[in-house]
């Protein structure tokens, strides 16, 4: 089983269009991940039915017992947060501002303080358009991905691919190159990169390449929008070439992308014959 | 040398655990003693945040000379290993923890 993560570093440059379109390509010999929480969008390509949802935890939250507080305020006079201010006589945490350390609860003389775990959002297995599964998943407002989450939906790709028997995993990896990225990144076979020819997507790509070089997972690239800056393209390439990172296909900027997007489409539905195509040759270079 | 895999599992037998941070059990073979060690990670590998540098700390207190893993670790991990002076070799991620030391020991894995 091959496990293929698509990431971009920077936002915007049609990384999940492109993984999406991968994913209706490889059809029902794969298991789709979508690792990109914070913004998840892939469902809306991959039009997601029957699903079966499961609670996430993660992370902590102070509660206080308001019959054991003895209101010596020394957990609000701790919080580096401020996140335990004095409402109607009683120290009240709020739930949006605690990050979860703890300190409070160390402090506090009467341990009335309990850390309590997270339920922070769902994660769900769904059939998709493409004849097979998709696991992703929804956060609840003001909970944030994690690298716990992302390596919570992968292995369950993983393990599903496994048991199918199926040849791919394909992960819609988290932007940037924080702890999500990290865990998309851990134990995958192959990177594609999804980048495009503007200042932000270079030094973005730069900045995320490094840490795919961490992890000696190979990589090859698809620029996107190839045409929107000459000069900067050829910044691009000569980039891909110096790191010895195969480029994979070159993709003008257009407009059918935003249009297939608006009726739920992806472009390999919408334009078999034109962008459609290059990706379908991307496909065969990387499966 | 005091090797530390990282596996999904506590014999030799075990399948490697590809991931550094998020690894599930730390495997570690003493070629001199002959001894085997096991640590059980996975309450780090449920850490929402800073797995990495976390499994690293624990490792670290192992003393091992030698890490062989799948395709981590991350920046962060890297640094603490780096500082702590083990040597890192990856690659191992679809093997057993016994294939993972007959292909060190054959010069196989690609050291980082």
């Amino acid at each position: 089983m091959k496990e293929i993560v698509v990431i971009s570093g920077k936002g915007g440059t049609g990384k999940t269009s492109v993984t999406a379109s991968l994913a209706m390509l490889g059809l029902d010999n794969m298991i789709v991940a979508d690792c990109d929480v914070d913004a998840a969008d892939m469902h809306l390509l991959m039009q997601p039915k029957q699903s079966e949802t499961s609670d996430f935890f993660s992370g902590v939250l102070a509660v206080i017992d308001q019959d054991k507080c003895i209101q010596c305020g020394k957990c609000a006079e701790i919080c580096r947060w401020q996140a335990i201010p004095v409402i109607d006589s009683k120290y009240e945490v709020q739930a949006l501002d605690c990050e979860g350390c703890g300190y409070c609860a160390l402090v506090c003389p009467v341990q009335a303080i309990k850390m309590e775990s997270q339920n922070v959002g769902d994660w769900i297995i769904s059939d998709v358009k493409s004849s097979t599964k998709m696991v992703h998943a929804k956060l609840h407002i003001g909970a944030e991905n994690s690298g716990k989450l992302v390596a919570k939906v992968k292995n369950e790709a993983k393990a599903l691919a496994k048991s199918k028997g199926l040849d791919y995993v394909l992960v819609d990896g988290s932007p940037g190159i924080g702890c999500p990225v990290v865990s998309s990144l851990s134990g995958a076979d192959l990177v594609v990169l999804v980048t495009e020819p503007s200042v932000s997507g270079i030094h973005d790509l730069k900045r995320v390449y490094q840490l795919v070089k961490k992890f000696s997972i190979p990589a090859n690239c698809i620029i996107n929008k190839a045409d929107i800056n000459e000069n900067k393209s050829k910044e691009l390439k000569q980039f891909l070439a110096k790191e010895k990172i195969e480029l994979l296909a070159e993709i003008p900027y257009d407009d059918n992308f935003t249009k297939a997007m608006t009726m739920g489409q992806t472009i390999v539905e919408y334009d078999p014959d034109g962008i459609g195509s290059i990706i379908k040759m991307c496909w065969n270079k990387i499966k | 040398m005091k090797i530390l895999f990282t596996t999904k599992g506590t014999e030799w037998t075990s399948e490697m655990d590809q991931r550094f941070g998020r690894a599930e059990f730390f495997f570690i073979y003493d070629e001199e003693t002959k001894e085997i060690a096991t640590f059980d990670n996975r309450a780090i590998s449920n850490e929402a945040h800073g797995a990495g540098p976390k499994t690293a700390q624990k490792m670290a207190e192992y003393k091992v000379d030698v890490l062989i893993t799948g395709n981590g670790p991350g920046g962060n991990a890297a640094t603490v290993i780096e500082r702590v002076g083990t040597t890192v070799f990856v690659g191992a991620g679809a093997m057993t923890a016994e294939a993972a030391y007959k292909a060190y020991k054959n010069g196989e894995l690609k050291k980082i």
